[in-house]
């Protein structure tokens, strides 16, 4: 039995246009198969009970499997002018899709996963930044978070340090605001979406809105895809598979203050889909 | 089942590697520190439960690859690198085994268990593999074998064969007698395989 909080939440299940007409994209959602395909210029997931609720944003289909909650979050800065809109492509990973909404909220790996791109050493450290949850869109914030960084993006020459927001839009879906090398005044916007397809397996969709106007596509694409399949080498070796909701099973520091918070406010929401409850 | 499992032979783990290993049921990392100190943890960082067998080996510590922290020989936290400042509470700890090597094979049991490691003084290390098979296909092979918990000897070729379950399979890690013999007990070792690995398809 799949908690109505779970079926309440909107997914998503594909990119938009790469949808085609019936069968389309056979997919799972929450371990149930689905198929994203066009009818016309409609879109339409169908399940095994019937078509599920669409909407369509940032490049990719979103499904709800119950009766959805609320909208789906907003990310203004998609219809900002000047910004270009990336859709990378999805990566497998056989994890639970909390770990992997987890792992991008983390800042304190950069220097060990993503060695001399995203981190370095002896940059290691996390100083303290904020962490809340906004009451008014229900959302998990933190700001104020600095890192340094060899080579922050594909349009970085050298190493700076990194200003960065972390947003908690959705139970499997975070988004990034990041200090823009080519445009100070602004923030480069990098999203995952994440599709459960099951508790220990996901599909993780990276997109971003940048001010880059000079960097082919494919690079760019190409840098994202880099850092997430060095993601991927931890996501599908930490133990136990399943992101441990209850305190004691493992051991978070001040630079895990995200974590805590995402791991709270799935436990008071009960969106514990790919979650374990009792300590094993 | 024995209480002492071999994971491997001296020979394949240098200083300053780290390899995944087996006590039964349960996933280990065990490393050898610079100065060739052996140990073996359960393989999950206390942090957010990443192998450590997938960590890397500085001096006489082994780092956790996902955010780096570094563990002593004792299994304790030395360092946070996001909080360098700070000395880690003692609590934070790997799940400690005793690893002992005698015979040129690497042992481990759980931290509670007082006997000695088995005594294989004398005999030859050879060469471990994985047989995709389980036991009952392996004794149906080596009929002559005469099997003490996990040690297999068998006499007709002065062979001995210490046995690990492991996820992949069942682990053989080889030993002979007459140290002339090890390149004529490698190639059998290569025909047990492929009998037990054919006769368990069969
Ligand atoms: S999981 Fe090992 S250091 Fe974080
Ligand atoms: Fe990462």
């Amino acid at each position: 039995m799949i908690a109505a909080a779970v079926l309440n939440e909107w997914y998503p299940v594909a990119m938009a246009a790469m949808v085609g007409p019936w069968p389309g994209r056979a997919t799972t959602l929450l371990g149930h198969d689905i198929n994203v395909f066009s009818e016309g210029d409609k879109i339409i997931v169908r399940g095994a009970g019937g078509d599920l609720a669409v909407t369509l944003a940032y490049g990719h289909v979103w499904a709800c499997p119950g009766t959805p909650a609320h909208d789906l979050f907003p990310v203004p800065e998609a219809a900002q002018p000047g910004r270009r809109l990336v859709d990378c492509g999805a990566v497998r990973v056989k994890c639970s899709p909390l770990r992997a909404v987890e792992n991008f909220l983390d800042i304190a790996h950069f220097p060990f996963v993503h060695t001399d791109v995203l981190g370095a050493e002896p940059h290691t450290e996390v100083g303290r930044y904020e962490v809340q949850i906004r009451e008014d869109s229900d959302e998990v914030w933190a700001t104020k978070v600095h890192f340094y960084q060899p080579q922050a993006a594909k349009s970085a020459a050298g190493g700076i340090v990194t200003e960065y927001m972390y947003r908690v839009a959705a139970s499997t879906s975070a988004v990034l605001y990041k200090t823009c090398p080519n445009n100070p005044d602004e923030w480069d916007v990098i999203g995952i979406f994440v599709q459960p397809l099951t508790e220990e397996l996901c599909e993780v969709w990276p997109w971003m809105a940048l001010f880059d106007d000079t960097t082919p596509q494919a690079d760019l694409i190409q840098f994202q895809q880099m850092i997430f399949l060095q993601d991927r080498s931890i996501l599908e070796n930490q133990i136990p598979r399943l992101l441990p909701l209850d305190p004691g099973k493992e051991i978070p520091t001040q630079a895990d203050l995200t974590s805590i918070a995402y791991r709270r406010w799935l436990k008071r929401k009960g969106l514990t889909y790919g979650a374990q409850m009792v300590a094993a | 089942m024995s209480i002492w499992i071999a994971n491997g032979l001296s020979q394949d783990l240098p200083p300053g590697v780290v390899m995944a290993g087996a006590w039964r049921g349960a996933e280990l990392a065990i490393w050898r520190s610079a100065s060739g100190r052996l140990s073996a943890w359960g393989d999950r960082c206390p942090h957010r439960g990443m192998r450590l067998s997938h960590g890397f080996v500085r001096g006489e510590t082994l780092s956790c690859i996902y955010h780096g922290w570094v563990y002593g020989s004792d299994g304790g936290c030395r360092k946070i690198p996001a909080h360098p400042a700070m000395v880690p509470p003692a609590t934070i700890k790997a799940e400690v085994y005793q690893c002992v090597e005698a015979g040129g094979v690497i042992w481990v049991a759980p931290a509670a268990v007082e006997s000695d490691a088995p005594d294989l003084a004398g005999l030859t290390p050879v060469r471990s593999v994985t047989l995709r098979a389980d036991r009952g296909a392996l004794a149906r092979v080596l009929a002559g074998a005469v099997a003490e918990g996990d040690l297999w000897r068998v006499p007709a070729l002065g062979a001995v064969l210490a046995l690990q379950d492991r996820a992949e399979g069942l682990g053989l890690h080889a030993l002979c007698h007459d140290a002339a013999q090890r390149v004529a007990v490698s190639r059998w070792l290569d025909g047990v395989l492929r009998l037990a690995e054919e006769g368990a398809l069969a």
